[in-house]
């Protein structure tokens, strides 16, 4: 059971329902009028970027970084190398025996919320709740990463990576050992832990930082409808989250050529015993291939399959017993990619397809019968995000991500809303959903030591029928402007 | 007939007013097929190298002074790992590799996962910080014939050279770097210096082929106390002094050290020079 | 002491320069080498992981960065026209330069750009000869003995240090110079620059490892002038 509740507490994943969300992105105010619990505002921000690198090779952070904490190829190469560069100073026995490689990174902002549509009390409307825009603005903060990572000896590295929200609240986003370079080939490597899916456009290395753009939609979009009705137990999931699980990874020499396997637990990067007694696989796989003077290109291709349980086999006072959920029923996530260089421009393309099963996408137990005409919701995804990067120094960031349900779990039918416990929604549409962003990040000095950026983005997202009172459409925005920093 | 006579002095003119724009300042690479770009090399070095080798390319980068094997200096274009006879300039090709390959035991990562342009266009931006790749040319590169057949005989003549050549004083009777003369020995920018220790890797400074083992001895690393053999070792003597070296790299399986082992000389040379434990990890499968 | 030979030949230099009597024919520059100061201490150097050299020396020798004569001359100091004398082409003789007890012979070796430079080993050692040019290319040879003599050329004015990092003790300069006015001061400090035709000269006399006098002078007939350089000296 402390699992469960748990999970749903720590997860970044924000699209669970439309009041969720509203709760996510106005956490200012709603911490105000007591829904601390379910606020995890800002925490998103689990980005990698690693100043205790640069100081134990000297480099700066523009060779492992097109912009930080975006990762250029030369970095990327340097992660699947098992941090390190492949020379004789990987072993820590050649750092000074002072040096301790751990970095902080911490994001002072000022930001703006709005959120339009917002479900609000009302003495007066008919049900007590009535729509309003909801404003909210001021200073504040990130969550804090400590992230500590590097080699233990040549070829075995690990990284851990303690990391808080902007209460001060701890959880381990990443906790992993890794034995690289195994029999002498670089093609592969096994990991062991906690650790972000070897996803080819990393969300840890996200280069906006709203409440609205911090994450990618398609990594962790689930249909409206999923919410768990009494007995069942609730689906949260995204490729985006940290996993806990075995990868084994490789790659060519030059990095051009890569794979990933991975097994899972699916429990979605909770800590203590998963869920259930069952497993997800991950696979990548992706070529790069140079074209003149343009740039790096890769393509590649992703495919998540797994299991989830829809009820406990034993229950304790009424609360599942950890680890017992049974019932388990299966669901994917799958998606071609293309990262293109033209020079100093570059757009990265996803394509998403996905499935939950009909279980999962009504929040049913298997023990009991689907509602009339549930069905597996299917939906697709695009991503689209381009880059301009003037400068190791400047870059502007652009995003439009777009996801359209392509089946609905219920059938069509009902009023304009939906009603969670329903088994009808309103249209072919509802929950599509659209977010845009827009950013620009400054780095006033590029250094070995240190990193700082002056950031400044707006992004909104514009979601279908979901708003709770008259099924119009959710809108949020959010403008922040602030100063990003590691040591 | 008369207009074509117009457009092709259309033609001409274009040509004559873009020629000066064309051959301005910028200097170029040729690697294979492949032309670098000055200008797009500044770039990329302003990204990638700067942080070591410095602004003006100097090597008195800000991390300069916590290395110790320095940057190299692009002014003074001297470089260790080339084809060209020690003394001259490398070749835009011995640069490219070198960028490519990295060193292994300094601070030099490799840089294989940039694109072939993009080394081609570092290496003609390296080439503007000194004047010299403006009035010299790169010299021509040795000729590396083909290798000699390995035999137990070839090692053992290899043995006799190490001794006659006295490799021994600063690479040490076991290759470990630690000849009489190993701990005198200082770089041209009068930094201390240690020679190779063959019995810890299997790479070399410049490369890992025995082709690149020929090189090394025959062009010097110039900027370095190793000076260049190509006097006095005869072709055919440098492979048997290539496969001589290779059994001193007792932590690499190469087909010279099997063979080695197979003797009954070699087998009791190399468990001597053996010794347990990297704690490290350093050396293993470099 | 200072005063007063820098009186002298501030002297000698006026008197010469009033004196001159316009005529053909060709000067010719002398002078003395002597310093004021106390020379650095000359280290012995320990050959004894070297006995095919040690044997050489049966009174143990020392470093040659200051060599020092009686009467406060110093040896090895290069003079030449830095300034004022046309550059001009190589001899075709070579010059020589030797490793011999494991040392160089001579220490200090002046010649011209692009003149031939013939380098030889009569040691039972190998030896490595590692000019650390600056100006010109550096390069780095290996030299066994029983091996042919390694040619060089260089074609830029510059003073190279040189040195055999087998034997680090070894140490000897290449001043490569654009004309054939140079002279090596002897172990009395003496040197002579002569056939000058009538000009106006600038005279450097340098010293390793980076000291450097000028005067100007003025030759204009079949004369002879002294000039006089003082290198101050430093013990360390």
């Amino acid at each position: 059971m402390h699992s469960v509740d748990a999970s749903s507490l720590t997860r970044k994943s924000f699209r669970v329902g439309p009041s969720l969300l509203g709760t996510f992105l106005t956490f200012a105010f709603l911490l105000a009028v007591g829904y601390p619990s379910s606020a995890a505002p800002l925490s998103a921000i689990k980005v990698h970027a690693l100043p205790a690198f640069a100081r134990k090779y000297g480099l700066p952070c523009s060779s492992c970084h097109l912009a930080w904490p975006m990762l250029s190829p030369f970095g990327q190469a340097f992660k699947d190398n098992g941090y390190q560069l492949g020379n004789d100073r990987d072993a820590p026995i050649y750092q000074s025996p002072a040096y301790w490689p751990v970095t902080f990174r911490i994001t002072p902002i000022w930001h703006r919320e709005n959120e339009t549509n917002a479900g609000v009390d009302s003495a007066t409307a008919p049900g007590g709740q009535t729509e309003a825009s909801l404003t909210t603005h001021g200073f504040d903060w990130s969550g804090l990463d400590f992230h500590t990572g590097g080699t233990l000896a040549k070829n075995v590295s690990f990284y851990v990576l303690p990391s808080s929200d902007n209460t001060g609240a701890f959880h381990f986003e990443t906790v992993m050992a890794r034995l690289d370079n195994l029999a002498g080939t670089t093609w592969l490597n096994v990991k062991l832990g906690k650790f972000e899916l070897d996803n080819l456009l990393s969300e840890k290395r996200i280069l906006t930082l709203t409440n609205v753009a911090g994450v990618y939609t398609n990594y962790h979009y689930q249909p409206l409808t999923e919410v768990a009705s009494p007995g069942a137990i609730p689906f949260v999931f995204g490729i985006g989250d940290n996993q806990d699980g075995l990868e084994v990874m490789g790659h060519s020499k030059d990095d051009r050529t890569r794979y990933s396997v991975a097994l899972l637990s699916s429990n979605d990067g909770t800590p203590g015993l998963p869920t259930c007694r069952c497993y997800a696989t991950f696979l990548t796989a992706s070529q790069a291939f140079q074209v003149g003077s343009l740039g790096l290109q890769r393509i590649g291709a992703f495919d998540y399959i797994g299991e989830w349980p829809t009820y406990y086999q034993f229950t304790q006072g009424g609360n599942g017993v950890a680890g017992t959920g049974i019932g388990n029923k299966s669901y994917y996530r799958a998606g071609l990619i293309g990262q293109f260089f033209i020079k100093k421009y570059d757009l990265t393309a996803m394509y998403f397809h996905s499935s939950d099963n009909a279980y999962l996408g009504t929040g049913t137990p298997a023990n009991q019968p689907l509602p009339v005409g549930a069905q597996k919701p299917v939906w697709n995804g695009g991503l689209f995000e381009s880059h301009y990067t003037f400068s190791p120094q400047f870059i502007l960031i652009q995003r439009v991500e777009l996801v359209r349900m392509s089946q609905q779990a219920f059938q069509i039918g009902g009023g304009p809303v939906y009603v969670p416990g329903s088994d009808e929604v309103p249209s072919a549409s509802f929950g599509n959903e659209n977010v845009y962003a827009i950013a620009g990040r400054y780095y006033p000095f590029i250094s070995s030591r240190a990193g700082f950026a002056f950031h400044g983005e707006y992004a909104f997202s514009h979601q279908s029928g979901a708003s709770p009172v008259t099924g119009r459409n959710l809108d949020f925005s959010s403008l922040l402007a602030g100063f990003d920093f590691a040591f | 007939m008369r207009k074509i006579n117009i457009s092709k002095l259309f033609v001409v003119i274009a040509i004559l007013l873009a020629t000066p724009l064309l051959g301005s300042a910028q200097d170029e690479s040729h690697i294979g097929k492949v032309t670098g770009n000055e200008g797009r090399g500044r770039q990329f070095y302003f990204r990638y190298c700067w942080g070591c080798h410095g602004f003006r390319g100097n090597g008195d980068g800000e991390n300069a002074p916590y290395l110790n094997i320095l940057p190299r200096n692009f002014v003074a274009a001297s470089f260790k790992c080339r084809s060209t006879p020690t003394g001259t300039l490398p070749t835009d090709e011995d640069l490219f590799n070198s960028i490519r390959r990295g060193f292994v035991n300094t601070n030099m990562p490799s840089w294989i996962t940039l694109t072939d342009q993009n080394r081609a266009d570092l290496i003609a931006f390296i080439k503007s910080f000194s004047p010299r790749w403006k009035t010299e040319k790169a010299g021509t590169p040795i000729n590396v014939p083909a290798e000699t057949p390995l035999t137990v005989q070839s090692i053992q003549h290899g043995q006799q050279l190490f001794q006659k050549l006295e490799c021994w004083k600063c690479h040490g009777q076991e290759g470990r770097g630690d000849g009489p003369s190993a701990s005198t020995l200082t770089d041209s920018n009068d930094q201390p210096i240690r020679p190779y220790n063959f019995a810890a890797g299997s790479r070399f400074k410049c490369g890992t082929t025995n082709h690149d083992l020929y090189k090394i001895f025959m062009t010097g690393l110039d900027g370095t106390p190793m000076p260049s053999f190509a006097d006095v070792i005869k072709p055919e003597e440098a492979w048997d002094l290539v496969h001589y070296l290779r059994t001193l790299q007792i932590r690499h399986n190469s087909p010279e050290l099997a063979l080695w082992l197979t003797t009954k000389e070699g087998a009791a040379i190399v468990s001597a020079q053996r010794v347990s434990g990297t704690p490290t990890g350093s050396g293993v499968n470099q | 002491m200072t005063l007063k030979h820098v009186f002298l030949a501030a002297l000698a230099t006026l008197a010469a320069v009033t004196l001159t009597a316009a005529g053909p024919g060709s000067g010719t520059i002398t002078g003395k080498i002597t310093y004021d100061g106390t020379p650095a201490k000359q280290k012995p150097i320990d050959m004894s992981k070297e006995p095919s050299c040690a044997s050489q020396h049966p009174t143990p020798i020392t470093t040659e960065t200051v060599v020092t004569g009686p009467g406060n001359t110093l040896e090895n100091v290069v003079v030449y026209i830095s300034a004022g004398a046309p550059d001009e082409a190589a001899p075709s003789a070579p010059v020589n330069f030797d490793q011999k007890g494991c040392q160089y012979v001579p220490h200090m070796l002046a010649f011209q750009t692009n003149q031939e430079l013939k380098i030889s080993n009569d040691d039972q050692t190998s030896h490595n000869i590692h000019p650390l040019a600056k100006i010109n290319q550096e390069w780095n040879k290996s030299q066994p003995p029983g091996t042919p003599p390694i040619i060089a050329k260089y074609d830029k004015a510059e003073m190279i240090h040189v040195k055999c990092n087998i034997h680090p003790w070894m140490s000897g300069t290449f001043a490569v110079l654009k004309n054939s006015h140079y002279s090596v001061s002897d172990k009395d400090g003496n040197f002579k620059l002569p056939n000058l035709p009538p000009g106006k000269y600038t005279i450097t006399a340098w010293h390793e490892p980076d000291q450097e006098m000028t005067q100007d002078v003025e030759i204009s007939g079949s004369e002879t002038k002294t000039v006089s350089f003082v290198f101050k000296l430093k013990p360390y």
